[in-house]
């Protein structure tokens, strides 16, 4: 019965293309429109580390002011970085797979003059553990190993575009750059890398490149180096010194850890506890424990990475489906209402009420099918067309099978919005009253 | 076959309470071929209506083929019409956009059947109108009669117990309104029953029992009167399938 009707519904599509295709036009609009907007807040909305989003841990710890929360909406907050000598006294710990703190700055990279002038350059400042954590492909190399950490030894991994920049895209292990007054051996190039968001670190811009080099920690001590990125503090001190610096209640520091089994995050948060409590015996942490670990779409939501403009954006083109499919309504209507006397016909010859609604329901699926296939091509249109603004980026925005079967979904409920009121009206018509008219 | 007692349909507006159907018994007997007449507004085709299970009525009983279907559900009056009743209509209302053949399928199509057994009886009711050779062509490349004569198969292709004809004829000239007077004729003949409605007394002679209506009661039900089956010039092609 059900191809019965889909047959009787294209019969009915042809008899009067013209109203077919608007309606269809109406649904396939909304559906391209919504389908891209929805496909931009997903794309947003991702997870960008599927493998081991379960797995990797972004650390909270309470160091604020204990008179006033982080945030004043919100007393159960807790900041959003930590200091470093947080970072120095939890990184004591052995329970993590893998763990270390890490910040970004910027550096003077200094090139062979024959190639070019000094530049600035975003360098993230991290431990060994940073590649292992994060999983950055590697073109050339890989990540220094622990013991470079400690002294630091001067070693440094390259992006895809510095190695590009400085040595023409050549194998570079092993040779030589010079940042700010030293001189560092290149131990690992990194192919394209661009998790999206920035997960690892969405201050300032969680949509942003990653950084250009990645040096061992501890060289920001020597270099001074201090973060280019958010810093914030509640305790007065000295910002001109930089020993005072590293001692303060200032937090600049993302903190990463990699806790494999249930049983390990639970030592872990033990451990932060205890840690915690150490630092409330000497004076400091005077807030009740409010240590947390955030895996990463935790942290994201924490973050509230997703911009505020692709959701509003998703929803007003979801109510634009909406209208496209209330628009249905009266033209499905008019077009029902028209055909009473056969639907009396069919009510004489044996047809309940229900098997008229569904035939009908079925027409209303079928444009909304067709409106959904449409709509798809309008939404790879529209894609393309918000690619080409992104134009030089290693991502890109771009249907998905999931994408492809939340739009198919859609349209079959715009469908159902639009027919259920024509719908119903017809087969609620008296068939006698039409039967004598014909 | 068809038992009302006291039925009485009322069409109400604000205004004006009609009594379409005025307390009516009336009895029909399976294999009968009843002729209900009457002047233009008597409540013939409310009758229909109403024993075609189409409408409602507010009092009354009506038995069809030994069951009360008086108080029934949609779904149930849906399911008697599917199963035990034909319709023929004065304008035919053939499906406009569906071939002959997909026509006369309509009401199997309500009845689950495979559609092997819906093709062999589709193929029988199309030979017992004559139109074999029709089956592709749409309701506007026929002519009138011939539309009447897939209306015809139309309501005998579900092997129904009662025929209900609304002025059969009433759209068709006088060569093929004997053609269909025949063809009906045939069917009652062998065991269906008709009732049909017409306020043509020549058409109503065909039948074997006329029932008078006037102002929504039965004025006259004269028991049965001999109809001769005449016989039509260039009618053929009328085999029966009974």
């Amino acid at each position: 019965m059900v191809l019965y009707n889909l047959r009787m519904a294209l019969k009915s599509l042809k008899r009067n293309p013209v109203l077919s295709g608007l309606m269809v036009g109406g649904i396939a609009l909304g559906i391209g429109v919504s389908t891209v907007f929805v496909t931009a807040f997903h794309i947003f909305s991702m997870n960008p580390a599927p493998e081991k989003s379960e797995s990797l841990f972004y650390v909270k710890i309470d160091n604020w002011d204990p008179n006033r929360p982080w945030n004043d909406d919100d007393p159960s907050s807790t900041p959003s970085q930590i200091t470093y000598r947080d970072m120095v006294g939890i990184m004591e710990s052995d329970i993590p797979t893998f763990h270390g703190g890490s910040f970004k700055t910027s550096v003077f990279i200094h090139p062979d003059p024959e190639i070019g002038r000094p530049y600035k350059a975003l360098s993230r400042m991290c431990f060994a553990d940073f590649f292992q954590l994060f999983d950055p492909p590697f073109e050339y190399g890989s990540g220094w190993d622990r013991n470079s950490d400690s002294g630091p030894e001067a070693v440094v991994v390259l992006d895809h575009e510095t190695n590009q920049k400085l040595f023409g895209g050549e194998n570079s292990l092993g040779r030589m750059v010079r940042v700010e007054d030293r001189e560092f051996n290149v131990v690992g190039v990194l192919k394209q890398w661009r998790p999206f968001p920035k997960y690892y670190d969405p201050h300032n811009g969680a949509f942003e490149k990653p950084e250009n080099i990645y040096m061992p920690f501890e060289h920001f001590r020597p270099l001074e180096i201090r973060s280019a990125g958010n810093t914030s503090n509640w305790k007065d001190f000295d910002w001109s010194d930089f020993d005072q610096y590293l001692a303060s209640e200032a937090i600049w520091i993302q903190m990463w850890v990699q806790l494999d089994s249930p049983d390990q995050k639970g030592a872990y948060m033990s451990f932060l506890n205890s840690y915690t409590d150490s630092q409330r015996e000497l004076g400091r942490m005077q807030r009740p424990n409010n240590n947390k670990l955030l895996n990463v779409m935790e942290w994201l939501d924490d973050r509230e990475v997703v911009p505020e403009e692709a959701t509003s954006l998703m929803i007003i083109s979801l109510l634009f489906l909406v209208v496209c499919a209330l628009n249905l309504i009266g033209i499905l209507l008019g077009k029902f209402l028209t055909r009473a006397p056969e639907v009396s016909v069919r009510r004489a010859l044996g047809a309940s009420r229900l098997s008229v609604f569904v035939q009908h329901i079925i027409e209303c699926e079928t444009i909304g099918i067709f409106g959904g296939f449409l709509g798809i091509l309008v939404a790879v249109l529209g894609l393309r067309a918000v690619n080409s603004l992104f134009a030089g980026e290693t991502f890109e925005f771009a249907l998905d099978t999931h994408m492809l079967l939340q739009a198919i979904l859609l349209s079959l409920v715009a469908g159902l919005i639009a027919g259920l009121y024509p719908a119903w009206r017809i087969c609620s018509i008296p068939p006698a009253t039409y039967l004598k008219e014909q | 076959m068809l038992n009302m007692k006291q039925v009485t349909k009322v069409y109400r507006t604000d205004t004006v309470e009609t009594h379409a159907l005025n307390s009516i018994d009336i009895q029909v007997s399976a294999g009968e071929f009843a002729a209900i007449m009457g002047p233009s507004g008597c409540g013939k085709t409310t009758f229909l209506n109403v024993a075609g299970l189409l409408d409602t009525f507010e009092a009354g009983t009506y038995h069809l083929d030994g069951q009360d279907v008086s108080r029934l559900s949609d779904s149930q009056m849906s399911r008697i019409r599917n199963q035990k009743i034909g319709f023929i209509f004065q304008s035919f209302n053939l499906i406009p956009d569906l071939d002959v053949y997909d026509n006369i399928d309509v009401p199997l199509r309500y009845r689950r059947m495979s559609s092997k057994d819906r093709r062999a009886s589709i193929l029988q009711a199309l030979h017992t109108v004559g139109l074999d050779a029709r089956k592709k062509h749409l309701p506007s490349q026929l002519s009138g009669g011939q539309q009447q004569r897939v209306a015809v198969a139309r309501a005998l292709v579900g092997e129904p117990k009662l025929i209900l004809a609304d002025e059969p004829t009433g759209n068709l000239d006088s060569q093929m309104a004997a053609e269909i007077m025949e063809l009906l004729s045939r069917i009652n003949q062998e065991g269906c029953t008709i009732v049909m409605v017409t306020h043509d007394q020549s058409i109503a002679d065909r039948a074997k029992r006329r029932v008078n209506l006037l102002d929504g009661k039965v004025v006259e039900n004269p028991t049965e009167t001999p109809a001769p089956i005449r016989s039509v010039a260039g009618f053929a092609g009328v085999k029966s399938q009974r």
